[in-house]
């Protein structure tokens, strides 16, 4: 029988190659094949298609460290953000880390800490790196004494907005928090909705939480309630959550914020529809040198410190942090170079990033002697006389805690729960850790 | 005959295939996961054993419960519009000019990723450049609701972008096994003189009842275990009121760094969509399987 | 049915119609815009200029690579889930067995597993045979996860086959094989066109799995692609409405064909009635 030969010797060989190379293990062995050659694994995310100057800049540094060091070779993954994080979760389970990656401070970086995944930079910083980050910033990766992230951006917080609208509807720049929200009174009378914010992303919603909290109760009130040291339900975060929902009263934030992604309130800001938006330094580009926006955008943008809230607070004090750094995997088979690597990185990436990517670096930078936008030098002279920078609060606390806080704030905005609620939330999450 | 359908050489070479495929990759890892749920692990660092605590916990966490009724919601509407798809491919089954056509039309959002649909609708129901409130304005509403935002409408605004993209799946199956019902059973139908609809519901219908109880059943596992557009689209938001076991269990899992209790609620998601689908193969059970 | 009746019923088919396309001519307005247009724009009004060079960007990125793997690694996957899918429905229907019903159940549990679940095991057995960021392993996890809604679809079918066929094949001294290749495979050519558009579908749009086990560019598929245009902070839009649309224009053409092929086949199989 002809057809039963065939069809068998196809069956078979179908199973057979389905089953019997999932049974034993096709040697093709990788890493540490070609001529003693190393290879470091390094996973990013800035893709080229999103990302094409930060993308570059990664590829320079990396070809020049190649260039400089004979037989050792960087062996790239890029993924986007979400991708990212959901990857590096899944690796890390099976201990398979990259060499060398990037990571989130503080709060993010507490299982990997924990679970023994990366490596302390101590020794790094120590000999290759001493004094060259902004202070401050290398201290958000630090756990029990020992850091564990190269820290490659530095974020802060301003209110950005459309001085074109505010003239051409004849409606003062607020220079306080009242001011504010007459302001946006004033718009919404003539049927524009004032302040773009996209919470169903909630860290935006968290960062006018934060400002409020550090305008009414100084800069240590809510790092002392994340820390335990203090509580939520100190009068002064519960007046800032009650503060929320007065501003969501009045009407001051674009209409269903909360089902809106942050990308979707850039763009009412950028298109015009909205006068105002806080977002972080990461953005600048948009409002300097990104071609692909229009000019007169570019132009009619400015900025300014989050106000004073009833004669309160000080407008030298920050929202923000460092964004993403870079980690040593521990148990990396060619941790020296990896570490020696990393440390390449963040010298090399310091002015490379501001002049070509436009983005801030943690590293400190001679902001007087690079060629850069006028809104860039002021925004890194703000930074270097800020009197404080608070770590977003969603970094700051653990991923769990993180989570409910992010929960608790698209609440207070929709009003499904009182400031008092707000905090009862966050004390119980907080002490069940 | 019945020597030759009961060999059981044959009988191993042609379930074994199928069978060895799920019992490693679906059957192992389930089980795995069920076991990651007896402990306290943060997916990275040491486990410790903590018995039945995550289950416990599960069964007595208000949000799990929370989000199971929005999954059991959308399968119970998923059910229903069954009866729609089921009603659309009568209409595209019987020779109507340009049923052909049609049909293919029909399933196109089904091609689509769900990136791409979820883009789609987000920008339907924004409540400011959206098309769906500039269409509210236009008909004279002057407030209208602001869909995703809002915790009391966006699991519903959410159901129809899944009821939409998947109308095309289930018009597919039934499209196919009403063309499957030979010819020659209808037309003596017709000749006893039955109407259409007699015969759409007294011939057709029975005849492909087989494969209606396997798409109830489709379309209830798939509703319980759903993720993707509703995790694109307002990742459970606002506040939990759009969540579901799935996105739940996810953000446990990855976001929350709580991988054991996070593998304990898959595993629930999973128990209860078993006993659901039980229930439903009893209730709709055929005692007697038609052949044509 | 009278003509006004015909009327309402067209007049309903093909506001649904509209319905259904919609997505698409959006998708293709979309892949032409810029970001701005994009989100402050009203989703269907045309582009202010088109930018083809959405589609230029796309192309340079490198999607053809892409595009041959989701291409091979989808047929590869359906050839097999849909082959071991009609074995299996042929072994529970047609044979005679005490443990078929345990076994059906066991299917039924493979589809309600939530691929999150079983992401991370999956991530250390596929590392533990050294099928990390091998395509072998999309293949594979493919075709298994998709076994069993593909069985359960092909199984209401089965249950309607008429048992004369095979008593017949059995006097007329035909082998079990011959029977289910050349009779029962051939009768179900419908519901397999069936299952293969809905399992081309999924494999091709499917990017979790990719994702997650496949590290090397080469190997990558078009919806991991996409992201390259998903930044930390910045989203190219356009292009990767291009990508989707040049992603999308394939499984199209292959959908058109098996949608024939299901009417095709009634008229093929001529055996049954």
């Amino acid at each position: 029988m002809m057809i039963k030969k065939k069809t068998l010797t196809v069956l078979l060989s179908a199973v057979v190659s389905s089953f019997m190379l999932v049974g034993c293990s096709s040697d093709s062995g990788e890493k540490s094949s070609a001529s003693g050659e190393k290879e470091i694994q390094f996973m990013h995310l800035w893709p080229e298609g999103s990302s094409k100057k930060h993308y570059d800049v990664v590829n320079d540094i990396i070809a020049d460290y190649e260039k400089e060091n004979e037989g050792v070779k960087v062996d790239l993954e890029v993924l986007s953000n979400e991708q990212y994080k959901d990857k590096l979760r899944v690796l890390s389970t099976s201990k398979e880390l990259p060499d060398v990656g990037l990571t989130w401070s503080a709060g993010f970086l507490e299982p990997y800490v924990g679970g023994n995944m990366f490596a302390p930079l101590d020794d790094v910083i120590e000999s290759d790196l001493k004094d060259a980050f902004v202070p401050g910033t290398a201290e958000a990766y630090a756990i029990d004494d020992k850091t564990y992230g190269l820290p490659l951006e530095l974020n802060i917080v301003s209110l950005y907005y459309n001085e074109k609208m505010f003239k051409d509807n004849n409606i003062e720049v607020p220079a306080t928090y009242e001011e504010l929200i007459e302001a946006s009174k004033a718009f919404r009378e003539k049927g524009i909705q004032p302040v773009a914010l996209g919470n169903r992303d909630s860290w935006t919603g968290s960062m006018w939480y934060m400002y409020l909290a550090d305008r009414i109760g100084g800069a240590d009130t809510l790092n002392k309630a994340i820390d335990r040291s203090g509580s939520f339900e100190d009068p002064a975060l519960v007046e800032a959550a009650k503060e929320v929902q007065n501003l969501v009263d009045n009407g001051v934030f674009v209409d269903g914020f909360n089902g809106l992604a942050d990308e979707e309130a850039k763009s009412m800001f950028m298109s015009g529809q909205s006068p105002m938006y806080l977002i972080a330094t990461w953005d600048l580009p948009n409002y300097t040198t990104n071609e692909d926006v229009p000019q007169e955008f570019r132009d009619s943008v400015k900025y300014m410190n989050f106000p004073t809230v009833k004669g309160q607070g000080d407008m030298s004090s920050f929202v923000g942090g460092p964004g993403v750094g870079l980690f040593v995997a521990e148990d990396s088979d060619v941790k020296e170079e990896a570490k020696d690597f990393a440390a390449y990185f963040v010298k090399e990436w310091g002015e490379k990033a501001v002049t070509e990517a436009g983005v801030i670096p943690a590293t400190k930078v001679d902001a007087e002697s690079l060629d850069l936008p006028q809104m860039y030098t002021d925004i890194l002279n703000e930074l270097n006389t800020a009197s404080n920078i608070t770590l977003f609060a969603d970094v700051q606390m653990s991923p769990g805690v993180a989570q409910t806080h992010l929960d608790s704030i698209q609440a207070l905005f929709g009003k499904e729960m009182t400031p008092e609620e707000f905090a009862k939330a966050h004390e119980d999450a907080l002490s069940k850790q | 005959m019945n020597k030759v359908m009961s060999n059981k050489l044959f009988i191993a070479f042609y379930i074994a295939p199928a069978l060895l495929m799920i019992t490693i990759l679906i059957f192992i890892p389930l089980i795995l996961s069920g076991y990651y749920g007896l402990m306290d692990w943060d997916g990275i660092g040491a486990k410790t054993f903590i018995g039945l605590e995550n289950y416990i916990a599960g069964i007595q966490d208000k949000l799990f419960w929370n989000s199971a009724l929005h999954s059991f919601l959308l399968a119970i509407f998923s059910t229903f519009s069954l009866a729609i798809y089921l009603l659309v491919s009568f209409i595209l089954a019987s020779k109507i000019k340009g049923s052909d056509f049609l049909r293919k039309i029909y399933l196109i959002p089904m091609l689509l990723s769900s990136v791409a649909i979820a883009q789609l609708w987000v920008k339907m129901y924004n409540p400011s450049n959206g098309m769906l409130n500039a269409f509210l304005n236009m008909i004279g509403i002057d407030n209208p609701p602001t869909w995703l935002a809002n915790p009391s409408i966006v699991l519903y605004a959410i159901f129809i972008p899944i009821l939409w993209q998947y109308a095309g799946f289930y018009i597919l199956i039934y499209y196919a096994a009403l063309k499957n019902i030979p010819e020659s059973l209808i037309e003596a139908a017709r000749i006893d003189g039955a109407t259409p609809a007699q015969i759409a519901l007294r011939i057709k219908l029975p005849l492909i009842k087989e494969v209606v109880s396997v798409t109830i059943v489709l379309a209830i596992v798939g509703s319980l275990k759903y993720f993707d557009l509703i995790y694109v689209m307002t990742a459970g938001g606002p506040n939990g009121a759009s969540e579901v076991m799935a996105s739940y269990m996810y953000k446990l899992a990855f976001s929350s760094y709580n991988f054991g209790y996070g593998s304990a609620i898959g595993f629930l998601l999973l128990v209860i969509t078993l006993i659901v689908t039980f229930i439903i193969r009893k209730v709709t059970a055929t005692k007697e399987r038609i052949e044509y | 049915m009278n003509r006004i009746g015909y009327f309402f019923l067209y007049a309903c088919l093909i506001a649904v119609a509209l319905f259904q396309i919609l997505p698409l001519v959006w998708l293709f307005m979309f892949s032409l815009k810029s970001n701005a247009e994009i989100f402050a724009g009203s989703p269907f009004s045309l582009p202010s200029e088109f930018r083809w060079e959405n589609y230029q960007k796309v192309w340079d990125g490198g999607i053809a690579t892409y595009f041959f793997n989701s291409v091979w690694i989808t047929v590869a996957a359906i050839v097999l889930t849909v082959l071991f899918a009609s074995m299996a429905a042929f072994a529970i229907t047609r044979m005679r067995w005490k443990l078929s019903g345990l076994v059906l159940g066991l299917f039924m549990v493979g589809l309600m597993i939530p691929i999150h679940s079983a992401l991370i095991p999956l991530y250390s057995m596929f590392l533990s045979v050294d099928l990390i960021d091998n395509p072998l392993a999309i293949v594979l996890t493919y075709t298994a996860y998709n076994l069993p809604i593909t069985l359960m679809i092909l199984l209401g079918f089965y249950y309607t086959l008429p048992h004369e066929i095979e008593e017949a094949a059995v006097i007329d001294g035909c082998s079990v094989n011959r029977m289910f290749f050349r009779i029962i495979l051939p009768m179900t050519t419908p519901i397999m066109a069936t299952t293969i558009v809905i399992n081309m579908i999924y494999n091709w749009n499917e990017f979790v799995f990719v994702n997650t086990f496949i590290s090397s560019e080469k190997y990558k598929t078009l919806t991991v692609g996409i992201q390259n245009f998903i930044g930390q902070y910045m989203t190219d839009w356009g292009a990767i409405g291009a990508t989707l649309i040049i992603s999308v224009l394939p499984i199209i053409i292959a959908f058109i064909f098996f949608s024939n092929k299901v009417v095709e086949g009634i008229s093929s199989s001529a055996v049954k009635g």
